[in-house]
């Protein structure tokens, strides 16, 4: 005879009210878990996409993502002569806040080399890559954007040409993929006004200096001229046969700069951009699993006090101790596994519709579904502890 | 008549020094199948304890019991499984009748024989004819809130009967009832006793209940005298 489920049928509307309850906490756990996954997988996805044999930064930098990296673009001929190296490509990769479509919208410009292809979207779910080196984007599908629709951006109209939905920046927001001169002059190019005002500061230093006359420092405006010309990276394919190590070393010696392999791009994110806000989620839906597991304990504590008589009663009539034991855990286990499938239901019914990625794997739920009923088990001790200490006697009204 | 149980100078202090209390003072009792005995006396005079030491509930100071032929109790030894003995041998009956509330009325009959491990529709069949036998088996799925006294303290009766025990140990069982209800639940005893050959001790503080029984023992001062 199950006691566990004719003492649940019996307090059928509190188990069903505790079981939605714990259930709630438990979609928290499970959307952290999402969350935390997401976050990860967000954060290094870009890197996982872009996907270079080596990533070539500012010296001493652990750009371009996880840090900001700033050299001239020219560099890329210099990597490019490096022996092993096949093919060398700048890369910009830069957070913005404008204006699209009427909307102001936060996005990462992505500008590459469109000619060799390095750095550029993967897989795209409609039209086509950049083919021209000017005024062609191709953009991610949360940032709205139609297929074949004109967008202003900075100075000129740009076309969207094709679309993904692959990947992110590790903020979460959507990618929007630029030819490298269109990248540069959106992200480093400032507006007339701010043109004019530098080439007056640059006139009125040249004549104060008593150097130059007015006319003198008219013709040397043009020195003064802004330049885009700056990248964030420059992605490097190995030759075949070349060691990355080795070629990695002689980049380093030579160019000054830093070299780093996609693996280890990955590790200085998860030891910097990633690790706090990473170890912070992990804490925090260890925390609710701790809460859920005392919510429980108290829950099942309370069931066996409330029959703690009847319990008197069964060890009165001979009922052995597993008896007892199986009544309260198995109520505590039902509880933790109805109230995990409420929190599963809730969460996998809804994680489509928040902000940010939230990734649910079968792996994570499986663990934090063993997890639940591990806490089930010891949320079960305390009223299985109190059921034990019950004397018999209780049931004849004698302590 | 076979002896069904036996106590010989059965001692139970409660507390130890100058706050000791000796509830049963050597407390000698023979009962045999198909007796009732009635146990009458003052509260505080021992008689739940007295019960409470012949099923080992409480762990007598001094004695020995032998119930079914084996000894149970021997001065502070004992080698069998008190919770089986209580489970094949003991039934209990209390005042507060003590339906488990969450079980139906057939399925607290069925819990002692589920405890014994019996074949599910044999259980089935035993505790429903016993129910008939209490004369409640239409009752038989109702929990124990929607029944009366007297019907919730039938049910405990075919409780403590399921595995057919030696002996019945009753607990004011008349306590809560009005008297009616109470001398049905008395007929009720007897037929078990009688027709059964059940050994049946029952506690009561009222004598209007015990008319027929074999047995009068009164308990005062943790002394146990036959009333003759």
């Amino acid at each position: 005879m199950d006691l566990a489920i004719r003492d649940i049928r019996q307090h059928l509307g509190r188990f069903v009210a505790t079981v939605v309850g714990i259930g709630l906490l438990f979609a928290i756990v499970l959307s952290m878990n999402g969350i935390y996954q997401g976050f990860v997988f967000e954060g290094l996805s870009l890197i996982n996409i872009t996907n270079p044999d080596l990533w070539v930064v500012e010296r001493n930098r652990g750009g371009p993502i996880n840090e900001q990296s700033l050299f001239p673009e020219f560099f890329h001929y210099s990597v490019s002569a490096i022996p092993g190296v096949e093919k060398a490509s700048p890369f910009i990769i830069y957070p913005v806040e404008r204006h699209i479509a009427g909307q102001s919208r936060r996005f990462t410009i992505i500008g590459y080399d469109v000619f060799t292809g390095m750095g550029g979207p993967k897989n795209l779910v409609a039209g086509r890559p950049i083919t021209q080196a000017h005024y062609e984007a191709v953009a991610h599908q949360k940032l709205g954007l139609d297929l074949g629709q004109n967008f202003r951006l900075g100075l000129h109209t740009y076309t969207v040409v094709g679309l993904t939905k692959e990947g992110t920046s590790p903020d979460g927001e959507p990618l929007l993929y630029l030819s490298l001169p269109d990248a540069q002059e959106v992200i480093w190019l400032p507006d007339n006004e701010e043109v004019r005002n530098q080439r007056l500061r640059f006139y009125q230093s040249l004549v104060r200096s008593g150097f130059f006359s007015p006319q003198e420092a008219e013709k040397y405006l043009s020195r003064s001229a802004i330049d885009t010309h700056k990248v964030n990276a420059v992605l490097v394919r190995l030759a075949p046969g070349a060691q990355a190590r080795e070629v990695a070393q002689r980049i380093k010696d030579y160019l000054y700069l830093s070299v780093f392999t996609t693996p280890e791009q990955i590790d200085i994110m998860f030891k910097g951009r990633l690790d706090r806000p990473r170890m912070q989620l992990f804490l925090f839906r260890t925390l609710l699993l701790i809460v859920c597991v005392v919510i429980i304990a108290m829950v099942i504590f309370t069931l066996t006090l409330e029959k703690i008589r009847s319990i008197a009663v069964m060890k009165l009539i001979g009922a052995p101790n597993r008896v007892i034991v199986r009544l309260i855990m198995e109520q505590s286990l039902l509880l933790t596994a109805c109230s995990y499938l409420i929190g599963w239901i809730i969460i996998h019914n809804t994680y489509q519709g928040w902000p940010r990625l939230v990734l649910l794997t079968p792996g994570d739920d499986l663990t934090t579904l063993g997890l639940a009923l591990a806490g089930g088990i010891i949320a079960s001790l305390l009223g299985i502890w109190k059921a034990l200490k019950t004397p018999p006697a209780l049931a004849l009204g004698e302590q | 008549m076979a002896v069904v149980l036996e106590v010989e100078d059965l001692h139970k202090t409660y507390g130890s020094g100058r706050l000791a209390v000796e509830a049963l003072k050597g407390i000698d009792l023979k009962v045999n199948a198909g007796d009732l005995v009635a146990l009458l006396g003052p509260s505080g005079s021992g008689k739940t304890t007295l019960l409470l030491c012949i099923s080992l509930i409480l762990e007598p100071s001094g004695g020995k019991i032998q119930l079914d032929g084996e000894i149970l109790w021997d001065h502070g030894w004992c080698e069998m499984d008190i919770r089986q003995v209580r489970l094949t041998k003991v039934g209990f009956i209390f005042q507060a009748r003590n339906l488990i509330p969450f079980l139906t009325a057939l399925e607290n009959v069925l819990l002692p024989l589920d405890l014994l491990g019996l074949e599910r529709n044999e259980a089935h069949r035993r505790a429903m004819e016993l129910l008939k036998y209490m004369e409640i088996d239409e009752r038989a799925h109702y929990l124990p809130a929607l029944m009366s006294g007297g019907e919730q303290q039938r049910v405990a009766i075919a409780r403590a009967l399921a595995t057919s025990p030696k002996l019945v140990l009753a607990d004011e069982p008349t306590g809560a009832l009005d008297s009616v209800r109470g001398m049905k639940v008395m007929e009720m005893l007897k037929k078990i006793a009688r027709e059964n050959q059940t050994a049946v001790i029952c506690v009561t503080h009222d004598e209007r209940m015990i008319e027929g029984f074999d047995y009068i023992y009164r308990l005062k001062d943790g002394q146990i005298m036959l009333d003759t």
